[in-house]
């Protein structure tokens, strides 16, 4: 089965089309990255995705449920780490875990499992009794993904994870993503090309809303002409769509 | 209903631990009741009736209950703001879910603020002499109960309405009226004329009313009954703008 599905995918915002006519598809197990500049429409594909935002037209399937008539099924099955790290700031590590297992419909004694595999899963053991206000950027990314993963989700969505983290907290942060891998199906925004080039099976390149390359890195390169995702990614979006 | 606890437990936890919300919704409305009370033996005895005790309480209480308002309206512009709700809009969790999440601690507040100021002011009553009717401080505190709701109601729109930043000035704006034409720190009554017009066109005026109504245990009509029914279904309009809103804003924000 498909893990993500996007047919003639289309949002306008009355003049401005971010997303236009997306045809995706995503399979299970896969980590798969969006790449784009600012408003390429990589993060409104996300909301469509995970029924933040109402497709204008065309179809998008999440483990083959629509996200317009299954969106109580989708949201069961599906975890997101938005762009801001989203996290209760005056709880605690565990309590925003537990608070988000309960959440995701995990009885008391089934929280407190689920809260403690993830803390020892992201070692996080040495804050896990700090409220989340004074953690640094790199753990609260943590505790963002963390809190994602908490109801056992089949696609976890990552909207720029380590956007504004130092290479240190970057590099920690890609260990994490790499211990998922083939576990769950993991579609990643990002901006950064070394981190898709490091992480990603597939890779999907957007420009203005628009489906501009897409395939495995050797498939990128060789579609744009040139070496490294980099240089592949500007050779393509200097190109543009369909020139 | 798990969903609901549990959003309501974190919203609890959040508003204990910020300092801000001891200093606002309990300091505040103890250190005005000191001071006027202070003033209250300061001045010739019956000279301003509203600053005794049993006036001032219940006035006081309707105060502290504005603050209540301005920490609802931050916390859910806090959370529409930093993308808090926008992760639990990507769960199974219902705007009712999220609706009743803000309110029910938000009216567990409101009871405990009462229970303090209202303590606060007995044992004020017995040190100046003026001992407070225990019966009527619970009916006072009861009669309370529509108007957090209402002030709450109020909270939660300007929270949907307004980001973080405006949405605290937008309620000191409602404090400050609420304050002046509450009759909190005068007697409406004994104004008269366009001032106790503009004073009955505002719900909490009707809340500071049936409060001391209940203190004094007058539970006449024009007294009592009308000023709380006033209350009631201002809370319940409120409330439901409030919950209406809310669910607006969840669509719009998903549209």
């Amino acid at each position: 089965m498909l893990a993500v599905e996007t047919k003639g995918l289309v949002k306008r915002y009355k003049d401005l089309t971010a997303v236009d006519s997306l045809d995706l598809s995503v399979n299970e197990g896969e980590l798969f990255s969006l790449l784009g500049v600012n408003g390429a429409g990589k993060t409104t594909t996300v909301r469509m995705l995970c029924c933040l935002s109402e497709p204008t037209s065309g179809e998008a399937y999440v483990m083959g449920k629509s996200c317009t008539a299954d969106m109580a099924q989708v949201k069961s099955v599906i975890g997101i780490s938005p762009q801001d790290t989203a996290v209760s700031p005056r709880l605690t590590v565990r309590e925003n875990l537990m608070f988000m297992s309960r959440v995701c419909g995990l009885d008391v004694q089934g929280s407190k499992q689920r809260t403690d595999e993830l803390i020892e899963l992201f070692s996080m053991q040495k804050v896990v009794n700090k409220r989340a206000k004074t953690l640094s950027g790199g753990w609260k990314r943590k505790l963002s993904i963390a809190m994602a993963l908490i109801g056992r989700p089949q696609v976890l969505f990552l909207d720029e994870p380590t956007l504004g983290l130092d290479v240190l907290a970057r590099r920690e942060l890609w260990k994490v993503i790499e211990s998922l891998k083939g576990k769950i199906t993991i579609i990643l925004t990002t901006h950064y090309m070394e981190e898709a080039e490091h992480l990603s099976d597939r890779i999907a390149i957007m420009i203005e809303g628009k489906l501009a390359a897409l395939g495995t890195l050797s498939e990128i390169e060789q579609q744009a002409g040139a070496q490294g995702l980099e240089n592949a990614f500007v050779a393509i979006a200097e190109r543009g769509v369909g020139k | 209903m798990n969903r609901k606890l549990s959003f309501s437990w974190r919203n609890i936890k959040e508003l204990i631990r910020d300092p801000l919300g001891y200093i606002f919704c309990v300091g505040f409305p103890l250190v005005m009741l000191i001071i006027m009370t202070v003033l209250d033996q300061s001045i010739p005895k019956d000279s301003v009736t509203v600053f005794h005790i049993e006036k001032l309480a219940p006035g006081v209480a309707v105060f502290g209950q504005m603050f209540v308002m301005l920490f609802t309206s931050l916390n859910v512009a806090t959370d529409r703001g930093g993308a808090f709700l926008m992760r639990l809009y990507a769960t199974p969790m219902t705007a009712s879910d999220l609706t009743a999440g803000y309110i029910l601690p938000m009216l567990i507040v409101s009871v405990v603020q009462s229970v303090i100021t209202f303590t606060a002011a007995f044992i004020i009553s017995v040190i100046i002499g003026s001992t407070l009717n225990i019966g009527a401080v619970l009916l006072s505190m009861l009669t309370l109960i529509p108007s957090a709701l209402m002030f709450i109601g109020f909270g939660l729109i300007l929270g949907v309405l307004f980001n973080e930043k405006a949405a605290p000035g937008m309620c000191s704006l409602i404090i400050s009226l609420g304050g002046f034409f509450g009759g909190i720190w005068f007697d409406a009554e004994s104004t008269g004329g366009i001032m106790l017009k503009l004073c009955k066109c505002m719900p909490m005026y009707y809340c500071t009313k049936a409060a001391r109504s209940a203190m004094a245990l007058d539970f006449g009509g024009s007294v009592f009954l009308l000023p709380v029914g006033i209350v009631i279904a201002c809370a319940v309009v409120i409330i439901t703008l409030g919950c209406f809103a809310f669910s607006k804003k969840m669509r719009a924000d998903i549209g």
